[in-house]
């Protein structure tokens, strides 16, 4: 039975090699769009916005902003800071391209709030860049909400009797003290990988579940090509065919996959992540897509409804588990656990964070389960292909 | 006019010895479905035997061997290849076969040498084996020189030449070939023909499906009929020539009414079959010298010309007609 099952996966894999289809879907194209998508996208690798203030207030409230909450986001290497004199020239700058935003603190807005009267503040974005101009009003909004908390605070203080002179130093306290409740990033986010190793783990998901294809189309081919019954007419157990057409596919998902990575790494820098982690997920991931590939071509007459069955298949998962996108928190990350690709990326950047490789195993799980849940009818379907 | 239904088999209602038979099919039935593909079909080989399965498309003749070769499991009845029960998984009765199927059976993307050494591999010859056998196998179907080329380079013949190829590389007892020649031109024809016969005079029992009457009669030393699968008649050709007794085969070339002249001789006393061919009819019947003038009187009365006649001793082809009603290229 493995004797001949070696065979068959020999012949396979020689033919596969030799049509090159495996070499540029299992590497070239997956490799190609991780360094085409990190070109194209460079705000996913290095984010940064710069920008200018305009500070026509004077007062203290426009000092908090200008002089305490920008140099914050300098030193953070969020903002690089652009001078401009005036609104004309923030304008002038945002329409020359040299800034992406402007915040324009206007005159009397301190002596506004103080005087309960609130304020506005203006940001001006560039619409091309909308990451540059969400993070510019983000910033603005949450300037807005730290001042009203300072102005309730101070409200609040007159309201239970604190002496006029003192409702400055109330002020000042509220304006430095930290947040009671802070927000901790979920875990999704914090285990989330850099944008790069992101790209390359999601392209390699996404195309190993197309370089396994061809366990069920190889069967289907062998069928339609006319070479199933010189096959089944040998002298070899029937389901030796089934078993080296899968080691076959599982075999070349797990080379090129591994291929990606330590190609991703060495050519992009992309973090994997210990390499027993690595591994550990690659054979999983494979797994899973084996199964799934095996189960949806089951399903499939020809070679070519199969390779389309599959292929749709694969896209709507990829797409679902987040493999061109980075999914955050809320349901989108509810969505991806339907998608083996949703679990290597969480996987991947569990043990990222962790550093540590066991972090993996419980994603490893997942995608298993639905490789096995998937082979098992896929297995017996599949019986009638190895029939005449 | 009814066509014998019962199979009518000559000497010794097997053929050959049982005891020293290569293949033995014994009651063999397969249906798909409501369709009674193969339906009671039993013979025997001997070595050095080559046994030819005739009939149309659509007798049962693939069936047949299908189930031969190990690929079909019989509803009913047995098979014994070199004494060792045949059935999907039997690997030591199929190693004593080789299958030829009717279409390609050939990796296109692999060169000649690369298609043999997989196949030789699969049937477990060793390396110094393996070589030896394809080497002389790339010899006899005439590919040495282009071994190395991929298949697909290849011409429909030699294409076909290598199909044949790799059921022979292992030496099998018995060589199945189903229908080898379809679709070939008449030189790779000839040559596949020639290969055949060199390899009964080898000691190899061959069984030969084919619907060309002509292949049959000049390779197999004994023929099965086949229609609706069932053997119809079984013997050499001489036997299966008699099997009609003293019939004679009368062809008028009819311009006209075809559908009412046939009827008209459908009607004549002494015509045993009729059938069509384009817009001949053929007949069969005793004495047709003497019955001649009637048969164009009768044709004549629908008002059909008949343009030309051939009166000729029967084949393959009227043996057919005479137990099955109908023509072989039906």
């Amino acid at each position: 039975m493995l004797r001949a099952a070696l065979l068959i996966l020999g012949k396979d894999l020689r033919l596969r090699l030799r049509d090159r289809s495996v070499l540029l879907f299992g590497v070239i194209v997956p490799l190609g769009l991780t360094v085409v998508f990190s070109l194209i996208f460079p705000e996913m690798d290095e984010f940064e916005l710069p920008a200018a203030v305009v500070d026509l207030d004077g007062g203290p409230i426009g000092a908090a902003f200008a002089d305490e909450l920008l140099p914050e986001l300098v030193a953070a290497e969020v903002v690089v800071e652009v001078p401009a004199a005036d609104e004309a020239a923030a304008r002038a700058l945002l329409a020359d391209g040299d800034i992406s935003a402007a915040w324009i603190l206007p005159e009397g807005m301190s002596d506004a709030v103080a005087a309960g009267r609130g304020a506005r503040i203006e940001v001006l974005v560039n619409p091309d860049r909308a990451l540059a101009a969400e993070v510019a009003q983000g910033v603005a909004r949450g300037f807005a909400t730290r001042i009203d908390e300072v102005t309730l605070a101070v409200a609040t203080a007159a309201v239970s009797g604190v002496p006029a002179d003192q409702l400055e130093a109330v002020g000042q306290r509220a304006a430095t003290s930290p947040p009671l409740v802070t927000v901790e990033p979920l875990v999704a986010q914090d285990a989330q990988l850099d944008p790069i190793s992101y790209l390359a783990a999601g392209m390699a998901a996404f195309f190993v579940f197309f370089t396994v294809q061809y366990g069920v189309t190889g069967l289907l081919e062998e069928r339609q090509q006319g070479t199933m019954p010189r096959l089944l007419a040998a002298p070899i157990p029937p389901a030796s065919i089934q078993i080296g057409k899968a080691a076959g596919a599982f075999l070349l998902g797990v080379v090129s996959t591994t291929v990606l990575a330590v190609g991703s790494r060495l050519l992009l820098g992309a973090s994997w992540g210990p390499p027993v982690g690595t591994a550990i997920l690659i054979v999983a991931l494979v797994i899973a897509a084996t199964g799934l590939m095996a189960f949806v071509g089951s399903y499939a007459r020809t070679a070519e409804q199969a390779g389309n069955l599959q292929s749709i298949v694969a896209v709507s998962l990829g797409m679902l588990g987040g493999v061109f996108f980075p999914i955050g928190a809320g349901w989108l990350a509810t969505v991806a656990a339907v998608s083996p690709h949703g679990w290597f990326l969480r996987g991947l950047g569990a043990q990222v964070a962790d550093g540590d490789w066991r972090a993996v195993l419980p994603a490893a799980g997942a995608m298993v389960l639905f490789g096995v849940v998937a082979a098992v009818p896929a297995v017996l379907r599949l019986r009638k292909a190895i029939r005449w | 006019m009814q066509a014998d239904r019962s199979a009518e088999r000559i000497g010794d209602g097997r053929g050959s010895d049982p005891s020293a038979a290569i293949l033995i099919c014994d009651g063999l039935r397969r249906a798909f479905g409501a369709i009674q593909a193969v339906d009671g079909i039993g013979f025997t080989i001997s070595p050095g035997e080559t046994y030819g399965l005739l009939g149309p498309n659509g007798a049962g003749k693939t069936t047949t061997i299908s189930m031969i070769a190990g690929l079909l499991r019989p509803d009913d009845g047995e098979i014994t290849v070199v004494g060792r029960r045949m059935t999907p998984n039997s690997t030591r009765a199929k190693a004593e076969v080789g299958l030829v199927p009717q279409d390609l059976a050939i990796y296109p993307d692999l060169s000649a040498r690369e298609n043999l050494v997989f196949f030789a591999r699969l049937y477990g010859l060793d390396a110094a084996r393996r070589r030896e056998r394809c080497d002389e196998v790339l010899r006899v179907i005439g590919l040495a020189e282009r071994a190395d080329d991929r298949a697909d380079t290849f011409s429909g013949g030699m294409k076909r030449r290598l199909n044949i190829g790799i059921g022979l590389l292992h030496e099998p007892r018995l060589l199945i070939l189903d229908e080898p020649t379809v679709g070939v031109d008449p030189q790779s024809r000839n040559a596949i023909l020639e290969s055949v016969e060199h390899l009964a005079t080898e000691g190899m029992a061959v069984l030969y499906t084919t619907h060309y009457m002509e292949e049959a009669e000049r390779l197999c030393d004994r023929i099965a009929i086949v229609d609706e699968g069932r053997i119809v008649a079984e013997g050499t050709r001489p036997e299966l020539v008699a099997t009609i007794g003293s019939l004679d085969v009368v062809r008028l070339e009819v311009a006209g009414d075809t559908v009412r002249a046939k009827a008209a001789l459908e009607a004549h006393d002494e015509v045993t079959s009729v059938d069509t061919d384009g817009t001949a009819i053929v007949c069969l019947l005793p004495g047709a010298a003497r019955a001649l003038p009637q048969l164009l009187a009768a044709v004549a009365a629908t008002e059909a010309t008949v343009t030309a006649v051939e009166v000729r001793v029967p084949d393959l082809e009227d043996v057919f007609l005479h137990h099955t009603g109908k023509a072989l290229r039906d």
